[in-house]
C-alpha cells in the first residue's frame, strides 16, 4: 500500500534504460498498483461519504490529512505507471528507429524458448506465453512502426533512419561476417559471401551494417 | 552603418544563393541540436534544399554507367556532397524529432499559438504519435483508474504533468551584427554584446536575437 509497489516499478524502469534488450513487462506489478489507486480512491469516497458534501477541512484536520495522503498516493502510483511505460515505450521506438523488427525478435524468442523447454520437460505448458512485451506494447509497436514508415516515406531522398554520423569517405572497406546474397550497385551487381572483403560505397551498404550482415573496417 | 556592416552587405551579394543556403542549412542545424526548445521550420529553406537533392540524385543516376574516368571522378565528387547535403537534413530531422518526442504537449501548445513552428508533417507526425501514446496507456492501466485521474495534461494540485525544456538553459554563442546591450531576465547582469564576441548566455535572453539572425549559436 502507499506507492511501493510503485516504486518498485520505477526501479524496474531504471534499470530497463540500462539494458540494450527489453526485460519482461510486469504484467503482474502493474495490475496491483491499478489496484492499489483503486481502492485508494475507494476508500477516499468510503471517508467522505459521512459529510455528504459538505466536507470543511479546517475543522477536521485528521480527515483531512487522510485525504492528502491518499490522493498524493494515488497520483504517485499514476506518475510511476506513466514513467515505467514511457521508458518502455521510448526503448520500442528507439528499436523502430534502428530498424530492428521488434515483433519478428520476440517470436523468434518465443519459438527458442519453447524448443528449450520441450527437449527439458513437456508439462511447461503453464508459461504458455514467454513474450516479454505485453499485448498492449505489441500493438503500439506495430501502430508506431506503420507510422514511422508514414513519416519516412516523405522524405525518400533522405532516408531518415540513415546514419547520423557525419560521412567522411564516399567508399568504405567492409568485411562480410554473414551470407547477404547478392545485392545491385551503381557499379554492378556484388555477391556477399562469408569472410569475403570489400570496397563499397556507404550509402549503398548502410543498411546491411545496421543488420549485421557486413562490419565496417577502419 | 559602419565599415563592417557595408563590406557585409557587398559580400553577401557576391555570394551565389547555394552557398547562402548550405550556410544557412548549417546554421539551422546547429541551433536545432544546441537549443533546448523547438524552432520554427525553415520552410523555403528547406523547400529549396530538398529540390536540389533530388536533381542531384537524378543527374547522379543518369550519369551512371558513363565510364569516362573524367565524368566518373566529377560524379564521386557530387556524390560525396550529396551525402554531406543528405546528412546535414538528415540530422537535422531527427534533432527535431527527438525534441518532439520529448515534450509532446508542450510543443503541441506552442504549434496551436504559432502554425509556423513544425511542418505539416511532423505536426502530423506529433498528433499521431501522441494519440498512439495516451492510448497505449489507456489501454494498459489508465482506463481502470477512478475518472478525476484519467488525464495526461492535468495541471492542477499545483503541478503540471505538461513538460517543458529548460529556456533558461546556457548556450553558447556568437555575435554576428551589433545587438547593443542585453540584460538577462531575472538578474542584474547587463552587457554589451558586440559583432565577433563569443557569449556563454541564457538561452531566453538571446532566444529573440537568435530567431533574428543577429546571432548564431555554436
Amino acid at each position: 500500500m502507499y506507492g511501493e509497489l510503485g516504486n518498485k516499478l520505477v526501479q524496474h524502469a531504471k534499470r530497463t534504460q540500462s539494458l540494450t534488450h527489453l526485460p519482461p513487462y510486469q504484467t503482474e506489478m502493474v495490475r496491483a498498483v491499478t489496484r492499489e489507486v483503486r481502492d485508494l480512491d475507494k476508500d477516499v469516497a468510503a471517508i467522505l461519504e459521512p459529510f455528504a458534501g459538505s466536507f470543511n477541512p479546517s475543522t477536521e484536520p485528521a480527515t483531512a490529512c487522510a485525504l492528502l495522503v491518499n490522493h498524493l498516493c494515488m497520483r504517485r502510483d499514476k506518475r510511476c505507471l506513466l514513467a515505467y511505460h514511457r521508458v518502455r515505450s521510448d526503448k520500442l521506438e528507439e528499436m523502430c528507429w534502428n530498424g530492428i523488427d521488434v515483433l519478428e525478435r520476440q517470436q523468434q524468442q518465443q519459438q527458442q524458448q519453447s524448443k528449450a523447454g520441450g527437449e527439458g520437460a513437456t508439462s511447461m505448458g503453464a508459461e504458455g506465453n514467454t513474450s516479454s512485451l505485453s499485448p498492449e506494447e505489441e500493438e503500439y509497436v506495430r501502430q508506431y512502426s506503420d507510422l514511422l514508415a508514414a513519416y519516412k516515406g516523405q522524405w525518400t531522398d533522405i532516408d531518415l533512419t540513415g546514419s547520423l554520423e557525419p560521412p567522411k569517405d564516399l567508399f568504405i572497406d567492409v568485411r562480410v561476417l554473414k551470407d547477404a546474397g547478392e545485392i545491385q550497385t551503381e557499379y554492378g551487381a556484388i555477391t556477399l559471401t562469408k569472410n569475403s572483403q570489400f570496397y563499397v560505397r556507404q550509402g549503398d551498404v548502410e543498411r546491411l551494417i545496421a543488420q549485421g550482415y557486413l562490419q565496417r573496417l577502419t | 552603418m559602419d565599415i563592417d556592416d557595408i563590406l557585409a552587405e557587398v559580400t553577401a551579394d557576391a555570394v551565389p544563393q547555394e552557398t547562402c543556403d548550405l550556410q544557412e542549412l548549417t546554421r539551422a542545424w546547429v541551433t536545432e541540436r544546441v537549443a533546448p526548445e523547438i524552432l520554427p521550420y525553415p520552410d523555403a529553406l528547406m523547400e529549396r534544399v530538398l529540390e536540389r537533392i533530388r536533381k542531384q540524385i537524378e543527374l547522379v543516376e543518369d550519369q551512371t554507367g558513363n565510364m569516362d574516368p573524367k565524368t566518373n571522378f566529377k560524379l564521386i565528387v557530387i556524390q560525396t556532397e550529396l551525402e554531406r547535403f543528405k546528412f546535414l537534413v538528415r540530422s537535422f530531422l531527427r534533432a527535431r524529432i527527438a525534441k518532439l518526442d520529448k515534450h509532446p504537449l508542450h510543443i503541441f501548445e506552442s504549434h496551436t499559438n504559432d502554425p509556423t513552428l513544425l511542418s505539416p508533417s511532423e505536426h502530423q507526425y506529433l498528433t499521431q504519435h501522441q494519440a498512439l501514446l495516451s492510448q497505449h496507456y489507456h489501454s494498459s492501466f489508465l482506463s481502470q483508474f477512478p475518472d478525476a485521474l484519467q488525464r495526461l495534461d492535468d495541471t492542477t494540485g499545483g503541478m503540471s504533468m505538461i513538460d517543458k525544456p529548460d529556456e533558461d538553459t546556457a548556450v553558447f554563442c556568437r555575435v554576428l551584427r551589433e545587438v547593443g546591450v542585453v540584460s538577462v531576465e531575472g538578474t542584474d547582469r547587463v552587457f554589451e554584446m558586440k559583432r565577433g564576441d563569443v557569449w556563454v548566455v541564457r538561452w531566453s535572453a538571446i532566444r529573440q536575437r537568435v530567431l533574428l539572425g543577429d546571432i548564431e549559436l555554436i
